[in-house]
């Protein structure tokens, strides 16, 4: 099914390259409807930034991607596979997209090494010592390799968030998403994590990353996509979107956020 | 008055037999009732309807219906059926699944009370459904299911003195025994009250443990509550 549609007009260009493609996607909330009509693509290495006021769907819109949260319509489609209710293909879209949450999310009663671990041996099925030094090299990567005993709450946020990172890196994903990674953190920790991204920015790591940090949007995406109640409302290159945003509703909100 | 010590003493091996056969109904029932609200709490969070619904009516049915109603039906209405069980048997029977209703719903809160952000980070890596339930969900329900599951235990044990009214020679069966025999009430009763208390102390220094070992855990792991 998805085949043919690709093959009819709209996908054709897109999806030679395309990672990710969503199509006239919605979704409700019983009969709220969160996102209206989406459409967009991210080609592999491609870093996407998605921005917009609360309750706009961006979080709803990546949590979509690798379906902690279902669509009703349209379709989502990673590297050829739709995602359906399908749960092969839902374990294995997972298994391929690395994601990084507000809250970090680490698991409180294991170490840092086991947050690690754990998904690589289990999905995997790489060995322990296998597993633990992949740890080892992205613990090194987010450098904080001297953390790999203590548990999360032993930890700062921006280590923390640092840790889950890589946490989703040890799956080798090959997308990552970040849901306001640095919304939780102390102003002084902010920095550290959004390095920590742009480090794999530089790397050629696709990334959807939702985020307030327009500093970080102007600096690493390649698009800025800008979301108001439910749909997408502008889409541009960076040095476009910012100096010269063609929609009302963009420009109003950048004038919003750039004031303070 | 006085308290007739001898009445007591000379009858003792039939209050012994009591709460032995008390314990004994208690520590297979407990165990099993875990095991069932385990299964019923898995079912009950379930995504499948049927198994949802089930589950449903299982616990709405025994939590709703007095306990001595629930051995009256096993042991005088079955039989009707063609099912006649022991005494014992029904006991044992009777508490695991009415004990399992209750657990049931006690790790189905332990599970609602662990973040959300635990469920997501779990998916989102991939992990399959059994597997993160075993090792990142259930390893952090302790501090909130031992506490109430206490309380489950507990109410379990001085309850299975209703397995009297069907012949099951438990603690309270035999103060009716040695009663009937010595026709001392206060002193019999009095005694079996306090077995009653004993036992039940003992049972809460046991989970007393539990909990030290758990809590202990938690600090050394550094378990934070949301």
């Amino acid at each position: 099914m998805q085949t043919t549609k690709k093959s009819n007009g709209v996908g054709q260009e897109l999806s030679r390259e395309a990672l990710i493609e969503i199509r006239n996607m919605n979704k409700w909330y019983d009969d709220f409807q969160v996102l209206k009509n989406i459409n967009f693509s991210v080609d592999k290495g491609e870093r996407v930034v998605i921005c917009g006021p609360s309750g706009s769907g961006k979080s709803t819109l990546i949590r979509c991607v690798n379906r902690l949260e279902e669509h009703q319509q349209g379709h989502i489609i990673f590297d050829g596979i739709e995602l359906t209710d399908n749960l092969k293909n839902i374990d294995k879209i997972r298994s391929e997209i690395g994601m990084c949450f507000q809250q970090f999310n680490l698991f409180p009663h294991l170490t840092v090494m086991e947050n690690l671990v754990l998904a690589p041996m289990s999905v995997r099925h790489l060995s322990r010592t296998e597993a633990e030094s992949v740890g080892f090299h992205f613990l090194e990567k987010v450098k904080i390799p001297d953390q790999a005993e203590k548990y999360p709450s032993q930890l700062s946020g921006g280590q923390q968030q640092r840790v889950a990172i890589a946490r989703a890196l040890c799956m080798q994903p090959r997308v990552m998403l970040f849901d306001e990674p640095t919304s939780a953190l102390d102003p002084e920790m902010i920095s550290e994590v959004l390095d920590t991204m742009e480090g794999l920015a530089e790397e050629g790591m696709t990334m959807i990353c939702v985020t307030h940090e327009m500093g970080f949007a102007r600096k690493v995406a390649d698009r800025v996509i800008f979301m108001d109640a439910g749909q997408i409302v502008e889409e541009n290159d960076p040095v476009t979107f910012f100096d010269n945003p063609q929609n009302e509703r963009t420009k109003q909100f950048l004038k919003q956020i750039f004031e303070h | 008055m006085t308290f007739d010590y001898m009445a007591i003493w000379d009858n003792r091996d039939i209050l012994i037999d009591g709460v032995l056969t008390t314990l004994l109904v208690s520590t297979i029932a407990i165990p099993i009732g875990i095991i069932i609200g385990i299964v019923i709490c898995m079912m009950r969070i379930s995504e499948n309807r049927v198994l949802r619904w089930s589950s449903i009516v299982y616990i709405e049915f025994l939590r709703n219906i007095p306990f001595l109603i629930l051995i009256f039906l096993v042991f005088y209405a079955l039989p009707f059926y063609g099912l006649r069980l022991s005494g014992l048997t029904t006991g044992f029977i009777c508490l695991s699944i009415y004990g399992g209703a209750y657990f049931a719903e006690v790790f189905r809160g332990g599970i609602q009370s662990v973040s959300k952000g635990q469920f997501d980070a779990s998916k989102a890596l991939g992990l399959k459904y059994g597997f993160y339930m075993r090792r990142v969900i259930f390893p952090q329900l302790y501090k909130y299911i031992i506490p109430p599951g206490t309380n489950i235990a507990l109410t379990m044990i001085k309850e299975s003195s209703l397995l009297s009214m069907i012949t099951v020679a438990e603690l309270t069966y035999a103060a009716h025994d040695v009663n009937g025999r010595t026709f001392t009430p206060v002193e019999t009763f009095a005694t079996i009250a306090l077995l009653y208390w004993l036992i039940s102390t003992l049972f809460l220094k046991l989970t007393h443990l539990l909990q030290v070992k758990f809590g202990v855990e938690d600090t050394q792991n550094g378990l934070t509550l949301r």
